[in-house]
């Protein structure tokens, strides 16, 4: 273990300056050499590290149980095709309606719920997952198509011009990415992050310390869940064609594992993350049949021998490492 | 006519995910966890009944409808086994971990029953063999057609249910087990081996399960590999509906899913009934989430 | 100790696989098969994937196509659109000939984009959503037939042949139900009959029998259900427990033996289904000697008619590479709908592809399950 750690404090430096352009660098670069299966593979592990950025707000920082992250996705998604197919409006100039309706939705959700215990959360984000995807699958207001989705979406233009090839996609995601850690970093080091750590931490100390709690919470939700409704929109934009797939629960949990085998609460960990979850198992297709079986062995060996996940926030693991030996030393 | 017709459907569904429920709520009494395998251990119970019933099938060449029973006992056993072997492989290293860890373990732990289900019985529907389950049945004075089997199914689930429930109020073991739901450090004190306790509910819980996938699968005749999750998640809502960690909330939870949904599904439509289910839990969860029954869930001083 | 075996382990866990999936190149002549080989789909999959292998092989016993070996490379799409694009790309970059693909049409769609962007020849045996042949893709091709011709017949079946005037029409929700519940619908009014009843039940559901007791209270003369097999065998089944004396027809998704399994040879005398031609029923050496190969090789015969439907579009691609002489898909696509007119495939002759992509000619059949379980071709048609 000791080695593990020595790792992982020595790759802490990253907020050096050095590794931060080497990561831009190495995300630019990347694609060039490749086929465009590997471009999109790319652009899928770009677009799911967003999505688990977002959601690492909710789990990560705030550490409120939200197992139906891809909800907002799909809405996100949805918003942008309807306003493009039904009113003709570009793909770009969607993306801030979708963000907006994902974030409303994501007040409407959480408002009631906030009060919940977390595994009684847990259960409510599941259900209201469904409800979305039940509710797109059955055409609700005649909207969304059924369960065929919806299709015929344009693709984004920039400069008049459609982008079509993969490696397209993957900068104008690459660009969204980037765009996100820089906030997200932001927010981690504002007073707004610091206040989702304490409730995380200890809720009734927090609200004693004067924070409001609630609006903490709300604010965790709705900027989390925003966000995935962008990344909803950079997928139809790619994709032409969307369906209430994504909305499904095992979306979801790709998304939680995303941030918390990766590591809970810190951004590193996001990467990780998706690396283990999205990257990997999609290189690794030669297991088919058993693929379920290897995620859900990997899930469990993963929790068993390090429940903070590969690459946590340091405070995140004190907890939990704190957790246990004040456990274990009272046994 | 309809009405009453609605509800035997849905007294019968109910008493399938009551059955369901019982687990969950056992499980979560005594761990605050929710065992998102749950579901898959209630659909392998399925699948071995069937193995089972058609090894008899072979070494017998014929089967009566008692040749259930042994294979239901061994079906419980087994499927009890695995319950404690999950709780002591991926649930128990991880009692101090936080409360996001045990929730990736537990759905981890579902896909790899899943997952295993489906490689090794194949993708397809599989039947229960014909003529084990008697059929036949008699109408209602209302107009209700209420079938033998259904009888037997919510005979079986209630006396199950009771006999459960007893186990839990009256026994030594049974109470222990509520102590632990209650404390485990104060069980502790007490002098409660709680691993003991808690490898019981494992015991416990996931036997009843895989009883009920059984059960189930002999009343529908077929099923898949999807029977786990769909049951589990109702199940669930079942149990939260009559307040988790509760038994007799469970039966009731269940009950009323069931009722509910047939009720929906006949006279709202039947591709809302789900949704249906589903808001009815949220609604639950805001306004009143102890429950019909249960204990506190709100975290406030 | 314990922690350090995990991490190891998780270690090998995290590595294996993608050792694992490393490929070798070779001078064969690549098609793609894309399926969903896990899933809820992957009972269909799995049959696309041994019946194409078995045409496969028999070629390739014969020394192949343009004297070249033929390698099949399969991709797994789950039933998933996202996989799909996915496993889509894959395909193109391995530089596939053409692809046979996918099941659901969800995954077809998307998929069908790149193909059509990477311009390479795409044969669906069994997406039948008629969006897939409006966009406009010259190489895009379908085996099967289009859901508003089931529909079409299923609205005269029930008109001409049972004489029914108020009929009920239930799907699952499914893309491909729903597309043939409405089509079925609409030709239904058109002609005049009253459609009482159209619902959709869930593809997960198994207990069904509120809806049914829903249905036994509208007095209809038939319920045509559209979703698939399992669900219709339960149907069945539940339907006779509840007492009811319906007169169920059903869609081509429910032409498969285990609905009678499923649903008791008893509960399910008496049911009509709408489809193309049983393996059996269709009187083509072609087909018979498909079958009887299946059996041979796989131990259980080809139960499900998309599955004859995959083996036809590997059929029909060998056909147009071995008559056009040459591997490049605009050649093969214009040989497709240009040339190839009354080829005997395994599903009855092909007679030929419109400007859409859409396979010409309906055949579809009624037929009845008898007191045996077995279907057989219904005395009135349409």
């Amino acid at each position: 273990m000791t080695s593990f750690e020595g790792l992982l404090t020595r790759l802490r430096k990253v907020d050096s300056l050095y590794w931060q352009i080497g990561f831009v660098l190495v995300t630019i670069l990347l694609p060039l050499p490749l086929g465009d299966y590997h471009r999109t593979v790319l652009w899928r592990t770009g677009i799911y590290a967003i999505l688990g950025l977002s959601l690492n707000i909710i789990v990560g920082y705030s550490g409120l149980f939200q197992l139906g992250h891809a909800a907002f996705y799909a809405l996100g998604a949805y918003t942008s095709a309807l306003l493009n197919l039904h009113f003709g409006i570009p793909l770009l100039l969607t993306l801030p309606a979708s963000v907006i309706v994902a974030a409303f939705f994501g007040y409407l959700v959480s408002r009631p719920i906030l009060h919940l215990r977390g595994d009684y959360l847990c259960i409510v984000t599941i259900a209201f997952g469904e409800v979305v995807r039940l509710a797109l699958v059955n055409n609700i207001f005649g909207l969304t198509g059924g369960a065929n989705g919806l299709s015929g979406i344009d693709r984004p233009s920039l400069f008049g011009q459609a982008l079509r090839a993969p490696i397209y996609h993957y900068y104008l995601m690459l660009i969204f990415l980037l765009i996100t850690i820089v906030c997200v970093r932001r927010l981690e080091n504002s007073r707004l992050g610091r206040a989702w750590m304490y409730v995380r931490e200890d809720e009734t100390a927090a609200e004693a310390m004067g924070i409001d709690t609630t609006r903490v919470k709300l604010l965790a939700f709705i900027i989390g869940s925003g966000w995935a409704g962008l990344a909803g929109s950079l997928y139809t934009g790619k994709l032409t064609v969307i369906s209430p797939d994504l909305s499904k629960f095992l979306e979801s949990v790709i998304m939680f594992c995303i941030v918390v085998l990766g590591g809970t609460g810190s951004i590193p960990g996001v990467f990780v993350g998706t690396l283990g979850m999205v990257t990997l198992p999609e290189l690794s297709r030669s297991l088919r049949d058993w693929r379920d079986a290897w995620l859900g062995i990997t899930m469990v060996v993963m929790m068993v021998a390090r429940p903070e996940g590969l690459w946590p926030s340091r405070r995140v693991q004190l907890e939990i490492r704190g957790e246990r030996e004040e456990a274990l030393s009272s046994t | 006519m309809q009405f009453t017709q609605q509800m035997i459907n849905g007294i019968t569904i109910g008493a399938f995910y009551s059955l369901v429920a019982l687990g969950y709520t056992m499980v979560y009494g005594v761990l605050k966890l929710i065992n998102f395998a749950h579901g898959d251990l209630f659909m392998w119970g399925a699948y071995l009944g069937l193995t089972g019933l058609n090894i008899l099938l072979i070494l017998l060449t014929q089967l009566s409808g008692w040749a259930i029973l042994p294979v239901v006992v061994i079906v419980m056993i087994t499927v009890a086994l695995v319950g404690v072997l999950v709780e002591r492989v991926a649930y128990r290293p991880l009692r101090t971990a936080g409360r996001l860890a045990p929730v990736i373990s537990a759905l981890g732990v579902a896909f790899i029953l899943e997952s295993l289900a489906r490689n090794i019985y194949g993708a397809s529907w599989k039947t229960y063999p014909n003529g084990l389950t008697p059929s036949g049945g008699f109408t209602l004075p209302g107009g209700g057609r209420v079938s033998t089997m259904q009888v037997v199914v919510v005979v079986v689930s209630f006396l199950l249910m009771g006999a459960l429930y007893l186990f839990v109020q009256r026994t030594r073991i049974g109470t222990a087990m509520r102590a632990v739901s209650l404390n485990h450090d104060v069980s502790r004190l007490m002098g409660i081996d709680v691993n003991r306790i808690i490898a019981i509910v494992f015991l416990i819980g996931p036997g009843l399960g895989g009883v009920a996938g059984m059960i189930v699968a002999l009343y529908y005749g077929s099923f898949d590999f999807t029977l786990g999750w769909v049951f589990g998640l109702k199940a669930f809502i079942a149990a939260i509906l009559g307040g988790i960690g509760n038994i007799p909330g469970a039966m009731i939870g269940g009950m009323l899913l069931g009722i509910i949904e047939a009720q929906a599904a006949g006279n709202i439509s039947p591709q809302w009934k789900d949704v249906i289910a589903y808001v009815i839990l949220i609604l639950i969860l805001i306004f009143r989430p102890t429950g019909l029954l249960g204990e506190r869930v709100a975290e406030k001083l | 100790m314990l922690k350090k075996l995990a991490l190891l382990f998780l270690v090998i866990v995290l590595v294996m696989p993608v050792l694992a999936g490393c490929k070798k190149e070779a001078g064969t002549i690549k098609i793609g098969l894309e399926g969903p080989m896990t899933g809820d789909y992957a009972y269909e999959g799995k049959g696309f994937e041994k019946a194409v292998n078995l045409l496969v092989e028999q070629v390739n016993e014969k020394g192949g196509l343009l004297d070249r070996e033929v390698e099949l490379v399969i991709e797994d799409d789950a039933g998933d659109p996202t996989q799909a694009a996915l496993v889509a790309q894959r395909l193109v970059d391995a530089k596939v000939v053409a692809v046979i693909g996918a099941y659901n049409s969800t995954a077809t769609e998307p998929a069908s984009e790149i193909y059509d962007e990477a311009g390479i020849l795409h044969v669906t045996p069994s997406s039948t959503a008629t969006r897939l042949t409006e966009k406009g893709f010259k190489r895009f091709f379908r085996v099967c037939f289009l859901d508003d011709r089931q529909g079409l017949f299923a609205a005269k079946f029930m008109k001409d042949a049972l004489g029914a005037q108020k009929v009920g029409i239930m799907h699952d929700n499914s893309t491909y139900a729903q597309g043939l519940a409405e089509h079925t619908k609409r030709y239904a009014e058109e002609m005049g009959l009253n459609v009482a009843f159209y619902d959709a039940i869930n593809p997960d559901d198994t207990d069904f029998t509120p809806v049914l007791t829903n249905i036994g209270a509208v007095g209809l003369d038939v319920i045509y259900f559209t979703g698939y097999h399992a669900q219709g065998g339960l149907l069945l089944k539940q339907s006779a427990d509840l007492g009811q004396a319906l007169t169920w027809a059903m869609g081509n998704a429910c032409n498969n033996p285990e609905l009678v399994q499923i649903a008791g040879v008893e509960n399910a005398a008496g049911t009509y289904v709408t489809t193309e031609p049983l393996p059996k029923d269709v009187d083509y050496p072609e087909a018979r000697q498909f079958v009887s190969d299946f059996e041979a090789k796989y131990g259980e015969s080809p139960d499900s008619v998309w599955w004859m439907m995959a083996a036809e579009a590997f059929n029909v691609i060998s056909y147009a590479i071995e008559q056009a002489e040459s591997t490049d898909s605009e050649v093969l696509a214009k040989f497709l709908r240009e040339e190839m007119k009354d080829f005997p495939g395994l599903t009855g002759p092909v007679l030929g592809w419109d400007e859409k992509g859409d396979r010409l000619g309906t055949i579809h059949l009624a037929y009845v399950i008898n007191e045996n379980g077995e279907f057989v071709v219904n005395p009135q048609q349409p």
